[in-house]
């Protein structure tokens, strides 16, 4: 991306000058001591009431004058290297963005908001199994976290960290003891844990056979649900003595199916517990990031066109902004005919050819009782409409 | 990529004025160094050009010399590594970023993981909270991405301000001096003033006084009353109940001291004063936000909305609505 790539060209040309100034300087510098101590040797043999020849004290005049010459040249040198240094500064400035100001108005100066915020945050961090930090935050904050908050992530946390161990036994016990909510939503968690445990069996060989066998009785529960997976895992033990990386079973050995699990069981304890499986957080930063791009621009062109007073009496955003479908979580009807959000003062109206325009745009179009839809030009009566509910 | 144009002006800035410090110091180093050795040069010279000069006195003039430059060497060796160790963190952070432009989507999600624990270790340094911090920086190994070492170099001259000692910050604002002066800092004087203001609660008004010789004597026009009001203070016992003279000795002045470093320091590093995590928190918040999830009887909620959660719902009742002009 041509920003970065203009400051690296920069801070690439700043390293490359100090890496030459110092290699040939510091080589100056070396030369001239060596010139001095050698002169310096040659006087050492003779006595030091002599006096000095001619040739040399001219000599050493001539070097007086070099050195100096040389000195100021480095300094020099170096100063000219500011030039370079200032460049980064402003290939920098002139391709990020400095100023946030006039955007949002400020919500952390407000103390009660800080504890809200530092309360997500510790959410987070719990969420993803950063425990000790999140211990640091509350004693250094000083928050006040129930414990009742904690106990879900933290049991949730333990068996995530067995699973990634290829441990399935914390993950079995709370999926059993969680059965009737799972099968109510129809998930398939504790059906995948004991498929896993019994190629996990199998895999070990000849020896673990009957022990398999034994285990494949807890399939019996599943029978109705999830019948053809369970032939095709019995239909696996034909294998276990040549082994399934060689059988038309291999499949069942994809260590995708051990990610896929920690995945599942993320997801059901989540919605078991009510809440999002990703951390609300994350997506609110995600969704900042995508967001402040368009609304700094609009900033600038509503600075350039000098009404920037418009933006803070509003209570929407100026400008649409699209995070794409993955951070859509409510549907929204926006009326075609006048562009604005649908509200319970202002809801959806079915016309009777089938058109839904917004109660306030149908009383805008109609003279008296009489209008036409502005799709498709059906005449029709102002009471024929009727409120729409999604 | 619209993003990284957008958030990581203080990732590369910080370091660049870090680089910036340090070419000034170093050159002013050489230029000190030069001119000494020039001296020991002259003297040389200077026994060159007496008519008899001898072995021995060539000896020592040489010895001088040689000295200096040996001295000069080594220093500017010295401050160049310190210059190329500050540019070598701009190219650090560069590389960073360069990452997320070529990254697949399983490392992208890996980068922006980063990004959110980098903006929250700004956010806690911001707020104070720095052993928090210090642990998620070490956790994800961000450290170089940071601004971890100037925060915490901020953090010892607040610590000292709140225990009422001058000495650190002056030592700074003397470090700091020709951008301070650019900027047209007040805080060296404020400090001498408070400085000034302790003398006079500790009864020494006499010290007090040459105190104020020394360093009230370059006052501009505009300070001028703001001087005599201090001196004021001279007549009046320590326990005064008299505006102004009382809210000059309320010990809440170092409080004030405090913020004016703060954000004086941010100034010369070019921080603005929000952080990057606030303004991104508010700005999505803003873009999620929907008059459903503030349905009075909650029919609404979608439990995967983070502006349905909780704490997030309070937050941003005050933030404006996401605009949208079509059905979705």
């Amino acid at each position: 991306m041509e920003a970065i790539e203009a400051v690296d060209r920069e801070i690439n040309k700043v390293l490359n000058k100090f890496e030459n100034f110092k290699s040939q300087r510091t080589q100056t510098l070396q030369d001239l001591i060596q010139c001095l101590e050698k002169t310096r040797t040659e006087l050492s043999d003779a006595p030091d009431e002599d006096e000095l020849a001619p040739s040399h004290s001219l000599i050493m005049s001539q070097t007086c004058l070099n050195i100096k010459d040389t000195l100021n040249q480095i300094a020099f040198e170096h100063k000219e290297l500011h030039g370079n240094v200032s460049k980064v500064g402003k290939a920098i400035d002139r391709n990020f963005v400095s100023d946030f100001g006039g955007i949002m108005q400020d919500m952390m100066s407000n103390d009660k908001n800080m504890d809200k915020i530092n309360q997500v945050i510790c959410e987070h961090f719990l969420r993803h199994g950063m425990l000790d930090i999140a211990e640091e935050m509350i004693q250094e904050t000083g928050l006040q976290i129930d414990e009742t908050i904690k106990e879900p992530f933290l049991e949730l946390h333990r068996i995530l960290e067995a699973l990634k161990h290829k441990d399935l036994q914390p993950a079995l016990i709370w999926a059993n003891e969680n059965r009737i909510r799972l099968q109510a939503k129809n998930s398939c968690l504790e059906f995948k844990l004991h498929r896993l445990k019994f190629i996990d069996l199998i895999k070990q060989g000849h020896s673990h056979q009957l022990m398999a066998l034994i285990y494949a009785r807890n399939f019996a529960q599943f029978a109705h649900t999830h019948c053809k997976e369970v032939q095709s895992l019995m239909g696996s033990l034909l294998f276990v003595h040549q082994g399934l990386e060689n059988s038309p079973y291999s499949y069942l050995l994809d260590p995708y199916l051990w990610e896929d699990i920690a995945d599942i069981f993320t997801r059901d304890a989540c919605a078991l517990l009510g809440l999002s499986v990703e951390s609300p957080l994350s997506i609110c930063v995600k969704a900042g990031c995508s967001a402040l791009p368009p609304l700094l621009n609009i900033k600038q062109v509503m600075i350039k066109r000098q009404c920037s007073n418009v933006w803070s009496s509003k209570d929407e955003l100026p400008v649409e902004i699209d995070l794409g479908p993955d951070l859509r979580y409510h549907s929204t009807f926006a009326c075609p005919i006048l562009r604005q959000q649908s509200t319970d003062t202002n809801p959806p109206m079915r016309l009777t050819c089938g058109h839904v325009i917004s109660r306030d745009a149908l009383n805008k179009l109609a003279n008296g009782n009489k209008f036409k839809c502005p799709y498709c030009p059906v005449e029709q009566s102002v009471s024929d409409a009727k409120q729409i509910y999604f | 990529m619209a993003d990284l144009k957008a958030l990581e002006h203080p990732t590369l800035k910080v370091p660049y004025e870090l680089l910036n410090k340090r070419f000034r110091a170093a050159q002013k180093t050489i230029d000190r160094e030069v001119s000494k050795t020039q001296i020991a040069i002259d003297d040389l010279d200077r026994c060159l050009q007496s008519s008899t000069v001898t072995v021995g006195q060539m000896k020592t003039a040489l010895d001088g010399v040689v000295e200096k430059l040996t001295f000069l060497k080594r220093k500017s060796e010295e401050s160049i590594q310190e210059e190329t160790d500050a540019a070598y963190v701009c190219k650090k952070r560069i590389e960073h970023l360069k990452e997320y432009e070529v990254s697949h989507p399983t490392q992208e999600a890996q980068w922006k993981k980063k990004r959110l624990d980098r903006m929250l270790v700004e956010y806690f340094l911001r707020c104070g909270y720095y052993r928090t911090s210090l642990q998620l920086a070490e956790h994800s190994e961000i450290q170089d991405l940071t601004n971890i070492d100037l925060f915490l170099m901020s953090k010892e001259i607040e610590e000292s301000l709140e225990r009422h000692e001058t000495t650190a910050c002056l030592q700074w604002c003397h470090d700091n001096k020709s951008k301070l002066r650019k900027m047209k800092s007040t805080l060296e004087y404020n400090l001498r003033q408070q400085e000034f203001i302790e003398l006079v609660r500790q009864d020494q008004r006499l010290e007090a006084v040459g105190h104020a010789r020394k360093y009230f004597t370059l006052t501009e026009e505009s300070q001028l009353s703001v001087v005599q009001r201090v001196m004021g203070l001279l007549a009046f016992p320590k326990d005064t109940s008299l505006e102004p003279y009382k809210s000059l000795l309320d010990e809440n002045r170092w409080h004030s001291l405090v913020e004016q470093f703060r954000y004086e320091n941010f100034k010369l590093y070019q921080l603005s004063n929000t952080s990057v995590f606030g303004i991104s928190l508010q700005a999505g918040l803003s873009a999620l936000k929907t008059p459903h999830c503030y349905k009075s009887d909650g029919s609404g909620k979608n439990t995967d909305c983070p502006v349905c959660s909780k704490h997030l719902n309070e937050l941003a009742k005050d933030l404006p609505y996401a605009h949208c002009a079509q059905s979705r």
